[in-house]
Parts: C-alpha cells; structure tokens; sequence
C-alpha cells in the first residue's frame, strides 16, 4: 500500500520571515533553493522522470531492453479486448467495496473509543492495535494461510465450536477476496486509527462541553458534531485505502502463492498486481505502462468522486 | 552507503588481486553469484576446490529467492548496471532473459564443445539464432511418489516395480486412485480446481512431446491434442478423488507430510521434490514415501517429463567473464563436481557423464530403502523435447491456469477455455 507522508497542516503558518531590509537578499534566495533542492531533485529522479518516461512507454512495446518501438495505439486496442485488465478493475472495486467502509467505520469507532481517558489502559490498547501495521506482511501472511487452512486452522475450528460449517477460506473466489480483505483490515487498521486519533484531537473539547449542557447525548454528539468535523480525516482515510485497496500487492502474494497472488480465478488480481505481471513478468514494459495509466485514470475519477460526496455535505 | 563501501572494497580487493595476477596466470578477481541453490557447493566445499584451483578468483554468493531474482536482473539488464557475474535461472525462465537482447553473454565459444554432454532437451530454452546463452544445472526428471502406507491399507502392493505396473498410464492410476479413495479415504493427490497452477497439465503436455507453440512458433494452446490431455486430467476431478490443496501452501504441506485422514496418497512431481520430502515436507515420516515411473499418455508411451530445472549464465555486464566462466565449467561441466553436489541435495545433474556413478544404485533409507535415483537418471534419459517453457512461457502458463481454473469449476467446457486462452495468447504476444 501506498502512505504518503502526512502533510502537517501548521506548515502554511511557517512563512519566511522578512529580512531587515523588508525583503529577500539575492544571497539568501540561493541558500533557500540550495536548502529545497534536495526535495525537487528526488522527486524529479524517482516521481516526474518514471512518470514521464512511462507514458512515452505506454505507446511502445519495449521489453525493458534495447530500443524502444513505437506502436501507436496498439496497446489501447489491446486493453480494450484485455479481459483480465477488466476482471482487475472489477476485483479492485469488489475489493474497495468489501474493505472500505468497514476499514473507516472500525477505525473511527476504535479511535473514538480510545480517545476517551475514561478507557482503562487506552494505550496499551493503541499499541496492540497498532502492532499489525509493523509486522512484516510475508510472515503475517504464511500465519493467515494457517489460521485459513479448511482442515486444521483455527478460524473452522472456532466455526466448528458453533457447529458451523468449515468455510474454504482461499481457494473459492468470494471467500479469497473475504480472507484477503480480513488480512488487510488487520493489518491496516491501526494506521487509520492513528490518523483519526489524530484528527479527534483537533476538535476542542468545548464544543462538546457545550453541547453536553444543551442536553446533547453522545450519538448525537458523535454524529453532529464528532462526524462533520472529522471529514477531512474520513476523507484522507477513504483516499488511502481507496489507492490502496487497488494497489494490493504484498498482501497477495503472501496469501496466494500458488497463484501468485491472483488467487482463485484471478479473483483477487488487482490492477497494481496485473501491472507488476506484465512489466516485470512477461517482460512487456510498453503494456503495462498503459495500464497503468488507463487505471491511474480509473482511480482517479474515482477519488475526485469520493471529495464530491464528500464535500457536497459541507454546506 | 554500504553499497558505496562494498563497492570501494571490491576496488580494492580487484587492484591488490589484479596486481597478484600480473605474475600468475588464469582469471582473477571478485566474481558475485546470483541464485538460490549455491548451498550444494558451499556445503560440500567445491567452493573452497574452486578457490584452490582458481587462487584469485573471489567467490562472493547473494541469495535471492527465484521471484526477487528475476525482478533485480530484469533491472540490471534494463540499466545495464548492477547485474552479477553469474546467475541461476530455471528453464522456465530462461528463454525470457535470452530473447532480451543483450542481457546475457553468448557463451557459444565455450560451450560448443561440451553441448552433446548434455540431456539434449535442456539446451532448448538456452539456444536463439544457434548460439547458446547458458549451462544446464539440474534436470527436473517427473515421477509418482506414493505412500507405502496408505497403498498398504488399500490393499494395494507397496514395492515400486509393482506401483509402476499399476500406474502404466492416467487410466490405470485413475483405477488405483478410485480404489484408494474408496478403501482408504484418503485422497489421491492435490489437484485445486479453483486455485491451479498448470503444472501437472504441463508434465502430461511434456511426456507427450507438446507444449504451448509449435517448431513454426505457431501457438498450439488450443490444439486438438492440448484439449484431450485436460479432458483426460479431468477425469480424476470426475471422480472425486483429489483433494483441493493449493500447492506450495500450510494445507499442501500438511497433506504431504502428515499421518492424518486428509493426507494424500500420491504426487505426480519432479525429482527435486524428493529432497524437500526428505529434508522439511515429509522429514517426520522417513521409510513411508516410495518412488515409482509416471504414467503413459497411452499403453507403451513415454513415462517421462520434465519440470523445472534450472541452469547458469553469465550477464553480459558482467566485467569478469573469464572467471564466471570458469567457475560455471568447474562447478558444472565436471563429472566429479556435479556428483558432490548430486549426494548432497538430489538435483539430478544434467550432465550425462555422470550417469555412470556408483551412487545412483545406492539404497535410500529415506525411500524405504527404494533406488529412487535409479528411476530419476532412467527417466532423465527418457524426457522428450517439448515446447512448454519458451520466450513467453509466463504469459501462457498464467492464461492457460486460467483456463484450467474455468474448465474445472463448470464455468466453461475444456474446449471454450483453451481456445478463449489460446486468442488471449496470441493477441498479447504477436505469435501465429
């Protein structure tokens, strides 16, 4: 998955000061870009040349050596009859679909639970909570295969207890994409915690004060006042697991090796793993920078969907 | 930083090394190997041989596992920097990396002379345009290994001459599979239906001599033949007597090497997995896994296949293509030092003048005092020269799983699946 740096949002408050002279010397202008230039250079080697590089690729069919040939529009032609690119976008969205809201609304309720001091060992809590997200996804993996195995793991034994039918975790398609999306939830729920935690500390605690004296409980504490001001948050949150549930990668391929982490029927390729098969896999380097791009734009329109709905409350 | 300073360090070993070779002879320098299977030379010291016969050259091993290794060197040839100086690829692989031009050294000179020394079907991926690009390491030669114990409780003869007899072709291993099934319980073998791999489809593909193309490079995924093989692999689905373990996971392991009800009685495998039985999968349970031939397509056909095996090649990046070269020819392209590593970890080596050691009558404890190495070098010799791995050998093999995956769960017929494959393959890949 994908987690960009949390931009701080008192970063606009920083401004340069005004020099004495009520301005920037020449001198002091240089040291400046000299200071920043690090950032632009990284970025410009590993964010806008690959960026760049892989759209002219998307209308090559270079096989990561040797020239580059040009094929104009083939590869267009081509993801319009692609089958499995489809399938991917689709899995991608049944995936978006099973984990997203489940992914917010848990770590939403887990953050404001424990938010309150009242809590008794919130942060120990916060910890264990936390922990997945810095476990090594490989291993976290190998254990899920173990917890899933239909005959012996512990999740049909548990499910035995009810006299509950053994579930074939990982090898139908709708239960390979119920156990990848458990998988991920576990391990992606204390980073979303984290990030709300940190957006319920912004709301000064008047407002829910004043609210309590004017007879309010705290439902509608959590869902007038709690709510509307976290969007922001919810929003970051959406944004990330929206990438990423479209982005899944190592997750995959930990818990399906047979196939590589396509899973049972391709029902759990994603487009960033259908990506990764065609450039480093099948050495066609062209291709997959076209998908790449077509499902960047996918994704896209879709975020920009997202902030509508989203922002569209705000008035 | 620390590539920095490896890099330094290697700069200085190779000048205080280069100043060595001015007064000797032979390569020198520092030579780093890529792979995942150097365990057979450093624990048996031929490293250590290497080093006494090479003084100069430094050996310097970086395991990487098969997937790691394929993303980095598909780097370094795209780069053209970083690439080692030798490389293990299987033969899965290998076509893909000779296909991309440039990427490894054509090492024709030095091969030419010992090519017929060689199983003759191992030199197919590693050959484009008549010149050779790699050495064949390990041949992957298939056979059935099966579980004494559970034979014995079906009622069935446990000795591996009489095992061969019962399996003579699919239809009489479907009989012994129906009749374990109904005796015992146990499934005969895993074989997931919504999770396949293509693998055991591939093996039936290769005992016939078929594959995914043709000597036209036309692709045959949807030939006639292609499509009666899966029909006849079906049949075992039919019959309800394999298990739906996915392999390489906790319940295929699990079904391997454990005592339960669940565990199967059969594995259609090469003979590497003879080695990973013995020292992991199946450790706790010496004396019960026996070794028998494969079955024939049909009465009388071929019992052998291949699958996997790997070999060496040297990047054309490489700076020290002498000294590559000569640890590739001594590890293995010398009888004695192919046989040191053959005792060690049952990789059957491909290089045929081995063939004749002492060790392949040994008694294996493991095998319930079978010759299981008796059977791999009989089949090794056996394997025809099929088209199944190849330059696109990824693409189709992820296609035709697909297939498989649609046909066997009632999704589609075997026909539909394999043609839908065989369009997709030719539409990505430009192929006929």
């Amino acid at each position: 998955m994908y987690t960009p740096p949390v931009s701080s949002l008192s970063n606009r408050h920083i401004e340069a000061q005004p020099s004495a002279s009520g301005g920037l010397t020449r001198s002091q202008s240089r040291w400046g870009l000299l200071f920043v230039s690090p950032f632009f250079i990284l970025f410009m080697v590993f964010g806008l040349f690959p960026l760049l590089f892989s759209f002219i690729l998307a209308f090559s069919d270079w096989s990561g050596r040797g020239t580059i040939n040009f094929t104009g529009l083939d590869n267009i032609n081509l993801l319009f009859q692609d089958n499995l690119f489809w399938q991917s976008m689709l899995n991608g969205i049944s995936i978006f679909l099973l984990y997203t809201p489940l992914q917010i609304i848990l770590s939403l309720v887990l953050a404001v639970v424990l938010n309150s001091k009242r809590v008794r060992g919130f942060r120990f809590f916060r910890m264990i909570i936390f922990m997945p997200y810095i476990t090594n996804m490989v291993a976290a993996g190998f254990v899920f295969q173990l917890l899933m195995n239909p005959q012996s793991g512990l999740f049909n034994q548990i499910l035995a207890l009810f006299s509950v039918a053994g579930v074939p975790w990982l090898d139908t398609p709708m239960t390979a994409r119920i156990s990848l999306v458990v998988l991920v939830l576990w391990a992606w729920i204390g980073y979303h915690m984290i990030i709300m935690l940190a957006g319920l500390q912004t709301i000064p605690q008047d407002l829910n004060e004043a609210a309590t004296i004017d007879g309010a409980n705290s439902f509608q504490i959590f869902f007038r006042i709690t709510i509307p001001l976290m969007r922001p948050v919810i929003l970051f949150s959406l944004v990330l697991s929206t990438i990423g549930s479209f982005n899944l990668f190592t997750e995959l391929v930990s818990l399906f090796p047979s196939t590589r982490g396509s899973g049972p029927l391709n029902s759990t390729l994603t487009p960033g793993l259908y990506i990764f098969n065609q450039g480093f896999g099948n050495f066609r380097f062209g291709y997959a920078s076209a998908v790449a791009y077509a499902y960047f734009i996918i994704v896209f329109v879709i975020m920009m969907l997202e902030r509508r709905i989203l922002r569209s409350h705000d008035t | 930083m620390l590539k920095l300073m490896k890099t330094l360090l290697i700069g200085i070993l190779m000048l205080s090394l280069g100043s060595v070779a001015l007064a000797q002879d032979g390569p020198s320098g520092t030579i780093t190997l890529w792979g995942w299977a150097y365990d057979s030379m450093e624990a048996t010291g031929l490293i250590d041989a290497f080093n006494a016969e090479y003084p100069n050259v430094t050996v310097e091993i970086v395991v990487y596992p098969s997937g790691d290794l394929y993303q980095n060197l598909q780097l370094a040839c795209s780069s053209g920097q970083g690439a080692p100086d030798v490389v293990q690829l299987e033969n899965s692989r290998l076509a893909g990396y000779v296909a991309l031009d440039g990427c490894l050294s054509d090492l024709t000179d030095q091969v030419e002379s010992i090519v017929p020394n060689f199983n003759a079907y191992k030199w197919a991926d590693a050959e484009r345009d008549g010149r050779y690009y790699a050495v064949p390491w390990d041949s992957g030669p298939v056979v059935l290994y099966y579980r004494q114990d559970i034979f014995e409780q079906a009622g069935l003869p446990t000795d591996s001459e009489s095992v061969s007899a019962l399996v003579s072709t699919w239809d009489g291993y479907l009989e012994v599979c129906t009749t374990i099934f109904a005796q015992t319980g146990h499934p005969c073998f895993a074989n997931s239906r919504t999770a396949n791999d293509a693998r055991l489809y591939e093996i039936v593909l290769w005992q016939q001599g078929l594959g995914y193309y043709n000597a036209d490079g036309a692709v045959t995924v949807d030939a006639p033949e292609n499509i009666a093989t899966l029909e006849k692999l079906a049949e075992f689905w039919s019959a309800g007597v394999t298990s739906e373990a996915q392999p390489w996971t906790d319940p295929w392991y699990a079904e391997l090497g454990g005592t339960g009800e669940d565990t199967a009685a059969t594995l259609v495998i090469a003979s590497w997995m003879g080695v990973f039985l013995k020292t992991w999968v199946a450790a706790d349970i010496p004396g019960v896994w026996g070794v028998a031939y494969m079955p024939a397509f049909a009465e009388g056909q071929v019992r052998a296949a291949n699958d996997g095996g790997s070999t060496l090649a040297i990047p054309a990046e490489s700076d020290n293509q002498d000294a590559a070269w000569a640890f590739i020819e001594f590890m293995l392209a010398r009888p004695e030092n192919q046989i040191t590593q053959f005792a060690y970890n049952d990789f059957l080596p491909a290089l045929e003048a081995t063939y004749t050691d002492a060790i392949f009558n040994e008694p294996d404890p493991y095998f319930g005092g079978q010759t299981p190495r008796a059977i791999y070098l009989d089949v090794a010799g056996k394997i025809p020269v099929a088209t199944v791995y190849g330059q696109y050998y990824g693409l189709m093999n992820g296609h035709v799983a697909t297939a498989i995956q649609r046909f066997a769960t009632g999704e589609v017929d075997a026909q539909t699946a394999l043609t839908e494959a065989a369009e997709n393959i030719r539409r990505e890949t430009g192929l006929q």
